[in-house]
């Protein structure tokens, strides 16, 4: 296997708080990599440092092969992640439709300069293809004209999922996926989590609270405690643990 | 040379007490309501006139004590028309985007100007100081005008003021909790939307204050609120949005930069204000007292 | 789904009909309404451009003005020293003064500032402009540079004689119809969608991969230059550049054409403008009454129309057809995408 992403000696701060101690984290091509751990544990931080929304205040992270610890959230998306957020975000005021336009027209861009669309008004008709086959999909079909703000909270999700799925990322980082479903969208969701996992060939990295929906999805697990990693590996390895037993179950 | 010095420094302090007397209602209203209030040079402008009609009635040559009842009057009027402001307009703002409420505000200015217009008229009015304070004091070679230690004084009292008030009193404490969480001070029980109306009174009122006092300095036009406020505008962002103190040595600081920037370069006046303005927003966006956001 | 065939069929026909309006009054007005409605055209252009930043991708700017006077003062500039220039080119390197204004501003502003921050950036920015016209002698201190002459442009078969007022005014309304077809092009091309993204949620625009102040800049440059244009165009209408174009009262013109007409509209800006022109000219007799008018119109927009004008009409139009929604759906998709 080869190692897609490789954080070493991460730490950081948000004033005097300490979030990120010397965390060192690997991602391998094709795994599908839970991050867990009790609130506050880190895993949002992690999350953004890996994505770049923000920086981190030392350490080195490396995608690919190239360091992109510099480097700002865009830059890495287009060295090949993708990402979701907690809450949803999606072009509130445009359609559904036009939200996947975007995602796509904004690949194109990215790969082929920004001159690629010149002298076209409306979306070229390979775009509005794509938009269609990634609405069939997802399961959009119904929400495609309705402004997207409207639109359900599983919807809207799926919605964001599509978007990231148009750029075509070798790695989608997915921040707590399920948060705010029902159980039954829980089970939806992780089957069409795992769906598009194989038919893309995608690498995940996930941040999860729901039990069912991490074994249901990891391959490997990470459990991060207080800013630091305490246990990795696969997923009955991990629920074996000793320190993640005490975590976990002293707490609670 | 010691004599530039000193009167550059002295108009330097001219500048930043008129200019602070102006930015001090404006830096409360943000503070508490996060409203950057256009519509404050306005009613700055409206205090300037109605003082100036107050004038007007007792005839020429007026004692000091007829001055300070046009201040008065000023006050009491522009203070009426923010309870009016604060019931029909500020109230509505809170749910709006800042851009919306900012544009609001700056309708709020057309009307003052348009009203000063239909009032008074377009022509240009203009008040001597009253004769007690229109005579010049020499402190070493330096000439320095009754009138202008009159402001710089005004200035400072009405700072000290803000302060003991802000600090030192229960009304003062009020407002400090509500600036910093009106939700959680609305859960404790306060009238909060009492105490915006009262910040929102007390700073039209020394927007009021503000206008009768500088009003000998300016020749009056409709055009008055404009000038002002641009300058108090640069104070309060400088200072860090809010903060009185903060307003106060950023009025110094800037007043400095203007008066010796004109020293120096006569021909540009009204422009180093500006360029230190620019500077230091783009150094340190939250201002000299401003908390840096953590986003 | 979309029709954008639709779309930019019905925009067009809006353009042209504005068109045939404006051409209309030189036979029915007298020499002051002409005036006027030239200036009307321009000042139109000179909304789109500023709501091109505003509703398009999200930046409040308080400091148009140095554009509009960059772009004037350009023009009169070359017309003066280099009058041998193609008037033309002369408009074209009077807009690029605007962009040119704007790039500098913008990259400086842009990393720095956001929000209302950079709403009172752009106010003194435009403000020390307009004292260095003012103080500078190069540029005609406080009396501006007059005496600008319209053209007669040279084509290759013949001459076009502009020297009249009514022939210029043609010109002008020619020529902001086509700003105006290009801008609402650009807008719904592909980085028109993608400036709009910009607005409605910066993060996620970035991302997808995309530099956020590099499109911000983009666009503040073009807004920039567009409406450096429209100061370059009306130099020549009103044969003077004065120091008053470059004051900050001018910045919020097209601030209330837009909120009058409607942000959320392309046209918005064009109908605030038509509407400020006649509320301007119905008032003139009353010192006064036009600002007090024009403010109370600005407060009801904020607080109770949001929308603005058109944001009304559409509102009763949705309310209207939504009753006979069984019988015409189909029209309803081109009628509410009109306005887009």
């Amino acid at each position: 296997m080869t190692r897609i992403m490789e954080a070493r000696a991460m730490h950081k701060s948000y004033g005097q708080v300490k979030v990120l101690e010397d965390v060192s984290f690997d991602l391998e091509e094709g795994e599908a990599h839970v991050v867990i751990g009790p609130n506050g544990a880190g895993k949002t931080t992690l999350f953004r440092c890996l994505s770049g929304e923000t920086r981190i205040n030392s350490g080195t992270i490396m995608l690919n092969g190239q360091d992109v610890t510099g480097l700002a959230g865009w830059q890495r998306v287009q060295r090949g992640i993708g990402r979701s957020f907690q809450v949803a975000r999606i072009f509130q005021d445009m359609s559904a439709f036009e939200n996947l336009i975007v995602a796509i027209e904004t690949r194109e861009r990215n790969e082929k300069g920004i001159w690629a669309s010149f002298g076209h008004i409306a979306p070229r008709r390979a775009v509005m293809d794509e938009a269609e086959r990634l609405v069939h999909e997802l399961g959009l079909e119904g929400t495609l004209d309705d402004p997207a703000g409207t639109l359900s909270h599983g919807d809207k999700k799926r919605l964001e999922l599509a978007m990231s799925l148009a750029l075509r990322p070798k790695v989608l980082m997915l921040d707590e996926p399920t948060a705010g479903m029902s159980p039954s969208d829980r089970s939806e969701a992780v089957r069409l989590i795992s769906d598009v996992r194989a038919r893309y060939g995608l690498t995940l990295l996930l941040t999860e609270h729901d039990m069912e929906v991490v074994f249901g999805l990891a391959t490997r697990l990470t459990v991060l405690h207080h800013g630091a990693i305490i246990a990795s590996g696969e997923p009955h390895k991990v629920r074996a643990d000793a320190r993640v037993r005490e975590v976990y179950l002293g707490q609670h | 040379m010691m004599y530039d010095i000193g009167l550059t420094v002295f108009n330097g302090l001219a500048w930043a007490m008129a200019t602070f007397l102006v930015a001090a209602g404006l830096t409360l209203i943000f503070g508490i309501l996060h409203i950057l209030n256009f519509a404050h040079g306005g009613f700055f402008m409206i205090g300037a006139y109605v003082s100036y009609t107050v004038m007007l009635a007792f005839g020429a040559g007026l004692p000091l004590w007829v001055f300070m009842i046009g201040a008065m009057a000023a006050a009491v009027v522009v203070g009426l028309l923010g309870w009016a402001v604060d019931m029909f307009v500020f109230r509505r703002l809170r749910d709006v985007e800042d851009a919306y409420s900012l544009i609001a505000t700056y309708a709020l200015l057309l009307v003052c100007g348009g009203a000063v217009q239909l009032i008074w008229g377009l022509n240009y009015l203009s008040v001597m100081p009253p004769p007690s304070l229109n005579s010049v004091v020499f402190i070493g070679d330096v000439f320095m005008p009754t009138y202008t230690i009159f402001v710089i004084l005004s200035g400072v009292v009405a700072y000290i003021g803000l302060e003991l008030l802000i600090n030192r009193t229960q009304i003062g404490q009020l407002i400090r909790v509500v600036a910093v969480d009106p939700w959680m001070a609305r859960l404790l029980g306060l009238n909060v939307t009492r105490i915006y109306l009262v910040t929102v009174i007390f700073s039209f009122a020394m927007a009021g204050v503000a206008g009768a006092l500088l009003m000998p300095n300016q020749s009056l036009s409709p055009e008055l609120g404009g000038i002002f406020l641009l300058q108090a505008f640069g104070v309060v962002i400088v200072g860090g949005m809010g903060s009185i103190r903060g307003a106060f040595l950023a009025a110094l600081l800037l007043g400095m930069i203007e008066s010796f920037g004109t020293y120096l370069f006569p021909q540009y006046p009204g422009i180093f204000f500006l360029l230190a303005l620019a500077v230091i927003l783009l150094v340190k966006p939250s201002g000299i007292m401003g908390k840096e956001q953590t986003a | 789904m979309i029709d954008y065939r639709v779309r930019f069929r019905t925009n067009l026909v809006i353009a042209a009909c504005g068109l045939a309006a404006f051409a209309v009054v030189p036979f029915v007005a007298n020499s002051g309404l002409l005036f006027l409605a030239g200036l009307v055209a321009i000042n139109i252009v000179f909304g789109l451009s500023w709501n091109f930043l505003f509703s398009g991708v999200g930046l409040l700017s308080f400091g148009h003005a140095m554009f509009f006077a960059g772009g004037a003062y350009g023009m009169a500039l070359i017309t003066r020293h280099v009058p041998e220039m193609p008037f033309l080119l002369a408009l074209v390197l009077g807009a690029a003064c605007g962009g040119l204004i704007a790039l500098v501003f913008g990259v400086v502003a842009l990393r720095r500032a956001s929000g209302v921050y950079f709403a009172v950036l752009t106010l003194a920015f435009s403000e020390l402009i307009h004292i260095l016209i003012t103080k500078t002698t190069f540029l005609g201190r406080n009396d501006g540079l007059t005496g600008i002459p319209r053209p007669v442009i040279e084509l290759g078969f013949g001459t076009l004689n502009l020297t009249s007022a009514t022939a210029y005014y043609y010109f002008i309304i020619i020529a902001m119809t086509l700003v105006a077809v290009m801008m609402w092009c650009f807008q719904n091309a592909p980085a028109g969608r993608l400036l709009q993204a910009i607005r409605q949620d910066q993060m996620r625009t970035a991302f997808l991969g995309t530099p956020i102040q590099g499109w911000q800049l983009t666009a503040f440059v073009i807004s920039g230059t567009v409406a450096a244009f429209c100061g370059a165009v009306m130099v020549p209408f009103t044969q003077i550049a004065s120091p008053e174009i470059a004051y900050w009262t001018v910045s919020t013109q097209p601030i209330l054409f837009t909120l009058l007409g409607g942000a959320g509209h392309f046209w918005g800006p064009a109908v605030g403008a038509i509407l400020f022109g006649a509320i301007d000219y119905g008032t003139r007799t009353m010192h006064g009454l036009s600002e007090i008018t024009v403010g109370v119109l600005l407060l009801a927009v904020v607080l109770i129309i949001p929308g603005g004008l058109l944001g009304l009409l559409k509102r009763r139009r949705a309310a209207a057809s939504k009753s006979t929604r069984a019988e015409t759906a189909g029209e309803r998709t081109s009628e509410t995408e009109a306005g887009k």
